[in-house]
């Protein structure tokens, strides 16, 4: 079945009233991830856009189709550890358990539970919808923000200019703990993230499945809402976000660009990047190439 | 009638906990509560008992697992000391506000700065506003028999709180005692398996665990859990009676007392130094004073009414503390004494005893010294200064 049929045809799981922003990455993906899972599913979503945008409930009402759990900004990962094994020895292993966490609750704070669990191979499938820092609290830098951005706490200052520092690239971190599958996604590329979605719920039924989405922010990044699946787009074609997995064959780059777009052209229009300096540009793109490259180089090993 | 092991306090905790059927047990390192987990980890590989085992990185993913193994129905167990507990506060002022029903050992001690691993319950009592029920035991046969007696109670219908069960690191956890270790089929008519369904998570009964909830709605829970604690109050006496008529041993519930019927002058005690605290009793007797000892058992819920009762024909009180109460230069269990009473300062001459910090010894002859003073002040009411067990 076509990605397009299977996501026509699966009954969106988030009930009326979700209140997130115009051209939300974030939305798109949880809509995507529990349309595909189905009703047979167990989701935690930590403090964060979507638990602020009310798919946990609000006053005594769910805000999801399914059950559904606020758990700590740095628990996730453990909660759904104890919650997978006791539905596990209840002889109901089949139940979908899953996480949905920014990259706040995923890269920073939340990270030492998630790689204990990845460590252990815990049955669930992680899904973290990246949009390079705090949104929910006002757009505060996480470790995951790209080199040079604006935000909260890393203003454009007479003297310091945005984020200082590289950002932490955590698919390839969490690829290196012996978890069952692990891969990279973006609503730019349906089809690769539909498929890799199964995969990644087939995988968590024997195993640790982790997701790592690209999520653009129109409110915090600084551009048109009508323009989120374009951004997206470009930092693939960028290769600023490069689609790849690791399954039990090895590494895969799952989009090739033949002739990449630059760094320069994908931060065209993006409001963050505004102040970026010719020498953040191409320490960016340095950045960028290097982290393609090995990529590359795993993949073609898993290849041999 | 079951096993005599000579067991420590640790083992003891372990073997009790081992004998609940815990579904799940998270187990992480701290000293002095390691033993616990190592016994039981031991128990799991061995093919003993059926449990999950979840070896964690940290005491909040300790805390956040078995958390997550309750939302889906199952009992389970853990065990941690001071710097851990302090790690595991987030997850654990949760899981009381949650309502699971767990029980967790405490083998406590004291808290850094300055750094150090020994004795003390100033973790157990900075973490008394979580909303978890505390209780303290002073023998090895209390740690077993107050780990099965917690299930029950943390699973009553109407408490539905996890229970702290506290001994005193290193003199408890690390001593060996003779111990009186139930048998399986004995525990199994005793305890039946966990049926609570308040909060567990199921695909075929969705739900919201935990939605954004505004403040109207938010205090009636906090009503809800206040109002628990204090039917745990009565469901504590209701175990104990439970408990002592299957097993021949009552503990008389949230407090006990030892020769206070003609006493004039009482101490009270929490946790291991009570067995000191009773010696000093009879060698005060033989030297003619009036002496009785209160033993805290509960902290949460706090047994007020049972303290106003023990004290009420008194004349003096001491009230031993292993922690201070920053702010108010005396323990925290005096304060709290103090505030049951509400008209101490009229009626009785009392002060705050601090001692036992960090492993600090006390000693028969440091509550003698308490002891002798309240005597000597007996028919003076009001508060005298705080006496400090320094050791030189």
């Amino acid at each position: 079945m076509s990605y397009i049929d299977i996501l026509k045809e699966a009954e969106d799981q988030v009930t009326p009233g979700m209140s997130a922003c115009q051209g939300c990455g974030g939305e798109l993906i949880l809509r995507t991830v529990l349309k595909i899972a189905g009703k047979n599913t167990i989701v935690g979503i930590p403090p964060g856009c979507m638990a602020g945008a009310g798919v946990v409930g609000w006053n005594y009402a769910n805000g999801l189709k399914i059950p559904v759990h606020i758990p700590l900004l740095d628990n996730t990962a453990s909660f759904l550890t104890g919650l997978s094994q006791m539905y596990e020895r209840k002889g109901r292993g089949e139940v979908n358990m899953i996480g949905i966490a920014g990259d706040g609750a995923t890269a920073d704070c939340g990270f030492q539970s998630l790689s204990a669990a990845a460590e252990r191979n815990e049955k669930m499938l992680y899904v973290c919808y990246d949009n390079e820092g705090y949104m929910n609290t006002g757009y505060q830098r996480s470790s995951t923000t790209t080199k040079g951005s604006r935000t909260s706490t890393t203003p454009i200052g007479a003297v310091i200019n945005g984020k200082q520092q590289q950002q932490k690239y955590l698919p390839l971190i969490m690829s290196m703990h012996g978890l069952t599958y692990c891969a990279t996604a973006s609503p730019s590329h349906m089809a690769d993230f539909v498929k890799k979605v199964e995969k990644g719920l087939a995988a968590s039924k024997k195993g640790f499945a982790y997701l790592h989405v690209f999520s653009p922010c129109p409110t915090g990044w600084a551009y048109s809402p009508e323009k989120a699946i374009e951004v997206a787009r470009n930092a693939v074609r960028s290769n600023m976000f490069p689609l790849w997995e690791m399954d039990e064959d090895g590494y895969h780059m799952n989009v090739r660009n033949k002739t990449p777009i630059s760094v320069k052209e994908f931060i065209q229009g993006i409001g963050k990047f505004k102040n970026l300096t010719e020498e953040d540009i191409n320490s960016i793109q340095q950045i960028a190439d290097q982290r393609f490259h090995i990529l590359m180089r795993l993949a073609e090993q898993g290849m041999e | 009638m079951g096993k005599i092991k000579v067991l420590t306090g640790n083992y003891s905790a372990a073997e009790a906990a081992a004998l609940c059927h815990p579904d799940l047990i998270a187990a992480y390192p701290i000293t002095p509560q390691s033993s616990v987990v190592e016994y039981l980890a031991g128990l799991v590989h061995d093919g003993v008992i059926d449990a999950n085992l979840v070896q964690v990185e940290s005491e909040h993913s300790a805390m956040s697992v078995v958390q997550g193994a309750a939302a889906g129905g199952g009992r389970v167990f853990t065990a941690t000391s001071a710097q851990g507990l302090a790690l595991m506060y987030e997850p654990y002022f949760r899981m009381s506000t949650l309502r699971f029903p767990m029980v967790m050992a405490l083998a406590t001690r004291e808290m850094t700065s300055p750094e150090t691993v020994w004795s003390g319950q100033q973790d157990a009592m900075s973490v008394r506003e979580a909303g978890w029920i505390q209780m303290f035991c002073d023998s090895n046969q209390e740690i077993v028999d107050m780990i099965i007696q917690s299930y029950m109670l943390a699973e009553h219908p109407e408490v539905l709180l996890p229970v702290n069960v506290c001994y005193d690191g290193f003199y408890s956890s690390h001593l060996t005692e003779g111990v009186d270790l139930p048998l399986q089929e004995e525990v199994d008519r005793f305890l039946p398996p966990p049926s609570f369904h308040h909060a567990v998570l199921d695909p075929d009964h969705p739900f919201a665990l935990d939605p954004l909830t505004p403040g109207p709605i938010l205090m009636k829970y906090r009503k809800s859990h206040l109002d628990a604690m204090e039917k745990a109050l009565e469901v504590i006496d209701e175990v104990d009676k439970k408990f002592g008529d299957t097993f021949g041993r009552y503990y008389g519930g949230a407090v006990s007392q030892y020769r206070t019927e003609d006493a004039d002058v009482v101490i009270v005690t929490i946790g291991g130094m009570t067995g000191t605290g009773m010696d000093a009793v009879d060698q005060a007797r033989e030297e003619g004073i009036k002496a009785g000892l209160l033993k805290l058992r509960f902290t949460r819920p706090f047994p007020a009414e049972k303290i106003r009762d023990a004290l009420k024909d008194k004349k003096a009180f001491a009230v031993i503390d292993r922690s201070v109460s920053f702010g108010w230069s005396q323990g925290p269990m005096h304060m709290e004494v103090k505030a049951a009473l509400a008209d101490a300062d009229s009626r009785y001459c009392h002060f705050s005893a601090i001692g036992g910090l960090g492993g600090a010894d006390i000693s028969i002859e440091m509550m003698m010294e308490t002891i002798r003073n309240l005597d000597a002040h007996k028919n003076e009411p009001g508060e005298r200064e705080t006496q400090w067990y320094m050791v030189d």
